[in-house]
């Protein structure tokens, strides 16, 4: 269980990144959703104590963030957002790393490191130095050590970011094995909707909507989204295309009309609220 | 950390290793010809300390790197361990990374009979000192630094005003008392000049030992307020 109490984040070149956001997390698999700059890795720095807010505070399983990090650091592990490998070691010697320094003793620390790296099929590239890991070998290792440290709550940000379509869903096959509660960060829509329970959504610092996918896209509801690639008067424009939203049981005049119809999906979040804030 | 970062950066990247021991060798190989034989010893015992410092100073570059590039610093933040417990394994990698330098040191200092077991042991602690107080900076540097790319070269720099202008390789005796309080700023000044003395070089200046002592204490808790482990 996750508590945000007037979260507030000014960096000293003055952006307001976080926006006094209030919430509660209390589902076990989160995804907090949002285009680049809305927040989404101040959050979780935060959250993971490793980075101080300029006010408000959170509460991790009831730990403060402000003055209980030692004892938060031992429940949560964090996977930082483009984290990579030291080039010359090899997993197996990451995994011991990562694990020692959390209190595990050696052999502890090897036999969680050879489940974890069986686990996400890294285990036959063990001794390979990361260097000659692909790249989404190297995020792999990153999920194996987040897999390994049976932390309780798990905070990936942008797990997937860059990967090619198949490491993409090896990762989240990987990610599927975490017994953890997990928070995780992401700008791909099919990734929240793998992976987790429960959508943030955030743009701008602040928290737009927040809920089931179900509950997030409830304003959508018995509507599809028209799209043309011709400019249209009182359309929406999004990036290429111009966008419109009607009843489905209006769907069948604009397809007569030549418009390509499209069903609702977490994107149409970002089409409606991350667009609007932008123009 | 510590044995990992340390000893396998020299079994995988021996390159690195020789690189580290390249400029007091030149320096040993110079010294010896232009001052016939004379200035030997200096340059082996300067050679110890050029070799600690140029390594702790260039730790900088991979605490940057560690921090800003591979974000393994924000990795280990959400451990257990602590700042300190961070900077002193980072400290450990860099002594076992000196070890095949210190090695060839050792050697030449053997052949040289410059060693007894007190001037051995002494030397090993003004090391450590060194290893701690010029880590410390590194990690300084390394926190103010935003792009890893300047951080190579004030290390660069760095490296000659606090590696090698300082009576590393030379007598301190040569220097103006000003120059030499004002190369104290470097830890490896007060390094050698104790060091010369308990080798029975120089005069011992115990105005030094107090300062390499403070420096160590002094750069120390410096390093750990610059380190950015929970950023503000």
């Amino acid at each position: 269980m996750i508590e945000i109490y007037e979260l507030n984040k000014i960096y000293n070149n003055g952006v307001e990144a976080l926006k006094k956001i209030t919430t509660k997390i209390s589902k076990k698999r989160t995804a907090i959703i949002g285009r680049n700059g809305a927040g989404k890795t101040t959050l979780i720095r935060i959250l993971s104590t490793q980075l101080m807010p300029t006010s408000g505070y959170a509460l991790i399983n009831g730990l403060n963030i402000l003055n209980e990090e030692q004892k938060i650091r031992r429940k949560v592990s964090c996977i930082p957002q483009e984290a990579r490998p030291v080039g010359l070691l090899t997993p197996y010697e990451h995994i011991l790393i990562y694990l020692t320094a959390r209190g595990y003793s050696f052999k502890n620390a090897s036999e969680e490191a050879r489940k974890a790296l069986k686990a996400v099929n890294l285990w036959e590239n063990r001794n390979t130095t990361a260097d000659e890991l692909s790249g989404g070998m190297k995020r792999k290792l990153f999920v194996a050590m987040a897999l390994a440290s049976n932390a309780e709550l798990v905070f990936l940000d942008e797990p997937t970011t860059g990967l090619d379509p198949l490491s993409r869903l090896e990762v989240w096959t990987a990610i599927k094995e975490l017994g953890s509660d997990l928070v995780l960060t992401t700008h791909y829509m099919e990734e929240a909707q793998s992976l987790s329970e429960e959508i943030v959504f955030m743009e701008n610092g602040s928290i737009i909507k927040q809920g089931t996918f179900e509950e997030v896209l409830s304003e959508f509801k018995g509507k599809v989204r028209v799209e043309s690639r011709k400019p249209v008067e009182g359309w929406k424009k999004v990036g290429g295309l111009y966008i419109k939203y009607v009843d489905s049981g209006e769907a069948h005049e604009y397809v007569k009309m030549g418009y390509d119809i499209k069903q609702i999906t977490l994107e149409d979040l970002f089409f409606k609220y991350g667009v609007e804030i932008e123009s | 950390m510590g044995i990992y970062y340390g000893l396998y950066t020299i079994t995988r990247g021996f390159s690195y290793v020789i690189a580290s021991m390249s400029l007091p060798l030149t320096m040993l190989f110079l010294i010896g010809i232009i001052s016939r034989g004379y200035l030997l010893k200096f340059a082996v015992i300067g050679g110890f300390i050029s070799l600690i410092s140029t390594n702790a100073l260039s730790s900088a570059g991979d605490a940057s790197f560690l921090r800003l590039e591979l974000k393994f610093q924000d990795l280990l933040v959400t451990t257990r361990i602590t700042r300190i417990d961070y900077m002193l394994g980072l400290m450990l990698s860099y002594l076992f990374f000196s070890l095949p330098g210190i090695a060839v040191y050792a050697a030449i200092g053997v052949i040289l009979n410059l060693f007894t077991a007190f001037r051995a042991f002494a030397l090993f602690l003004i090391m450590l000192s060194l290893l701690i107080s010029e880590t410390s900076l590194a990690f300084i540097i390394a926190g103010i630094m935003k792009h890893i790319r300047n951080v190579w070269g004030i290390v660069s720099i760095l490296s000659i005003i606090f590696s090698v202008i300082p009576p590393i390789f030379y007598p301190y005796t040569y220097l103006p008392k000003y120059a030499l309080y004002a190369l104290s700023i470097s830890p490896a000044t007060p390094g050698a000049v104790v060091a010369q003395g308990i080798f029975g070089m120089q005069p011992l200046n115990y105005v030094m030992l107090i300062l390499l002592i403070a420096e160590t204490g002094f750069y120390f808790v410096l390093g750990m307020n610059f380190i950015k482990w929970r950023e503000s």
